[in-house]
């Protein structure tokens, strides 16, 4: 058994190779360092909104470095057309007045408190900073845990899906059948190279973006969140490359999957929007669970890892069904 | 000829897809150890049906099945199918590997003892050297034909099936398919054929079926079938018998 379990797990490997899967996941760690780097960490860092000040008298003294003054009102009125979302403060009769494009409600009432708090840096609440993280590391933290996300649940699940209508396409499942390996080993060795390469990959975007110090402490939190997420995507995945026809209906399925399984959990998780029913969602858990892993409070629920090895069971019995049913297709 | 024990035993096999479809009503036939046995029918008629339940991919059916001698339910899946070899219509093999490495990788499944040597098969299947370590991708229908009844080989099956092994063959290719499928029956080789190939069942079985609407219809040696058929004007034959026990042309 061993022997064709590797056996499968050597032909499994040259196939990714084929189809560029390695490269596809070293490119996607590349890009996704760079942008974390270079891209993430500073657009974190900018101001949110541009603030443009017009006090001809000069009234307002404690003004902060943030705010660009203006000659004339006219000025002001030319930059608040090039920049829809900056905010613009009248003071030339002393008094300050905000000007701005509006946008929804809330969000115009927060864009006037941030402008007129500029006017008085030196009254800033100072807020009691709850965990150890400084900023630059939660957002670290925060990206990396969106992005390995991302990558597990979108090129991990199109890998497996890619390897198998290839092999489909090739009519050698169907060979599968009338040879004398059990259909739990071809399943199993594809689920585990790709559990492999998450884990990999998974282990190199938390080093290098996370860093080796603080690394240490989540890395076994992490990779176990990465391990539950690889099976159910790998799983989902083979399922869907069994039971639908070709690669195109199974892409319209992966489109219904980003946007109406994905969206609702990153709203839930990442923002302030909360859906009443987004704790039913499977995906809303692990996905927690996975920041959780990041921000080192991993999850003990012993229910939570109940339920993941039962899904992980169904998952894997339709997969075997559904394998067995394409073995009984027309060679 | 003096044929041995019957190594396949269909007795009343039945099968149907759900309710309403029934494929096969009650088949009965033998094939002997070292027989080639053909079996010919119409697209639709239960070829591939009764093919499928005699190579375990098909449950579920009624009636009996014994093969070597042992009932098919009862047999271990993994043991029955390290003594079987089954060459599809169509060569499906992994494109992105070479000849070599797909037989490499077929053999790893059967023990060693059982495993006969790729190169030498390649040789005897008249494959160019110089494509053994090539894509089969690069390779014509006919090359692929020919790697994949090396696949089929390798492990030294006791019982052969075949379906339409000469198709996309030239007439040169296909003469050296009808050589080796002779050869493996002098090894002991039982040989199940499935084919439109009347040429192919005249020359090669020493019996064959003719199955029609999930039934058999006729079931004799080739010579005795076309001699049934033919009258004192003229003289039978396979594709003459054909169309007579199925009512069909070939091909349909």
């Amino acid at each position: 058994m061993k022997k064709s379990f590797w056996s499968l797990c050597r032909k499994d490997c040259r196939m990714m190779a084929s189809g560029k899967f390695f490269f596809v996941a070293l490119g996607s760690f590349v890009l996704y360092t760079l942008f974390i780097r270079f891209g993430y960490l500073q657009f974190m860092d900018m101001e949110i909104y541009n603030v443009y000040l017009y006090d001809p008298a000069g009234t307002q003294t404690e003004v902060s470095s943030l705010v660009h003054p203006v000659a004339s009102l006219k000025e002001m009125d030319a930059l608040l057309v090039e920049d829809a979302n900056g905010v613009g403060i009248d003071a030339g009769d002393g008094r300050p007045r905000v000007v701005l494009y509006t946008g929804s409600a809330k969000l115009d009432c927060h864009r006037a408190d941030y402008a007129l708090s500029l006017l008085h840096p030196g009254r800033e609440y100072v807020p009691e900073i709850v965990g150890s993280d400084n900023l630059e590391m939660k957002n670290r933290k925060d990206i990396t845990c969106e992005l390995l996300f991302i990558e597990i649940v979108a090129v991990g699940f199109l890998g497996i899906a890619s390897v198998l209508f290839k092999e489909k396409q090739m009519g050698v499942i169907r060979v599968h059948a009338i040879l004398p390996v059990r259909k739990s080993l071809f399943i199993g060795s594809k689920v585990l190279l790709f559990l492999v390469t998450d884990l990999v990959f998974a282990s190199l975007m938390t080093l290098c973006n996370v860093g080796l110090a603080e690394a240490g402490d989540i890395l076994s939190a992490v990779l176990i969140q990465t391990a539950i997420l690889s099976l159910i995507m790998a799983l989902t995945g083979f399922i869907c490359a069994m039971l639908l026809r070709d690669f195109k209906q199974f892409s319209l399925a992966y489109l219904v999957i980003a946007l109406f399984v994905a969206t609702p959990v990153f709203l839930s998780a990442n923002t302030s929007v909360k859906m009443a029913w987004i704790h039913f969602h499977p995906f809303y858990h692990v996905y927690r669970s996975l920041k959780n892993a990041f921000f080192d409070r991993g999850v003990t629920s012993p229910v939570y890892y109940i339920c993941v090895v039962w899904v992980i069971i169904l998952l894997y019995g339709i997969a075997w069904t559904a394998l067995a049913r394409e073995m009984r297709k027309e060679g | 000829m003096q044929k041995r024990a019957g190594i396949i035993e269909v007795n009343n096999l039945t099968f149907s897809y759900g309710k309403d479809k029934q494929a096969l009503h009650g088949l009965h036939f033998a094939v002997g150890e070292g027989e080639i046995f053909g079996f010919l029918g119409p697209n639709g008629s239960g070829k591939s049906t009764t093919q499928k339940i005699l190579t375990g991919i098909l449950k579920g059916y009624g009636g009996t099945v014994s093969l070597f001698g042992k009932e098919l339910r009862e047999i271990h899946t993994r043991d029955f199918l390290q003594k079987i070899g089954v060459l599809f219509e169509f060569p499906y093999l992994y494109a992105n590997l070479s000849a070599l490495d797909n037989l490499h990788y077929f053999a790893s499944f059967y023990p060693k003892e059982q495993l006969r040597d790729a190169e030498k098969l390649l040789e005897e299947l008249e494959l160019k050297r110089e494509f053994w370590k090539k894509p089969v991708s690069s390779y014509s229908k006919g090359m692929r034909q020919r790697v994949s009844m090396a696949r089929v080989l390798i492990s030294s099956p006791r019982l052969l099936f075949l379906d339409e092994p000469t198709s996309g063959l030239d007439p040169a290719g296909a003469v050296l398919f009808r050589r080796m499928i002779e050869n493996e029956r002098h090894r002991g080789t039982t040989v199940f054929v499935t084919t439109h190939n009347m040429m192919d069942a005249d020359l090669l079985c020493d019996r064959v079926a003719f199955i029609s609407g999930g039934s058999l219809v006729a079931l004799d040696t080739p010579a005795k079938l076309k001699e049934r058929n033919s009258d004192h004007a003229k003289e039978s034959t396979l594709e003459d018998v054909f169309i007579k026990c199925t009512g069909r042309r070939l091909g349909e």
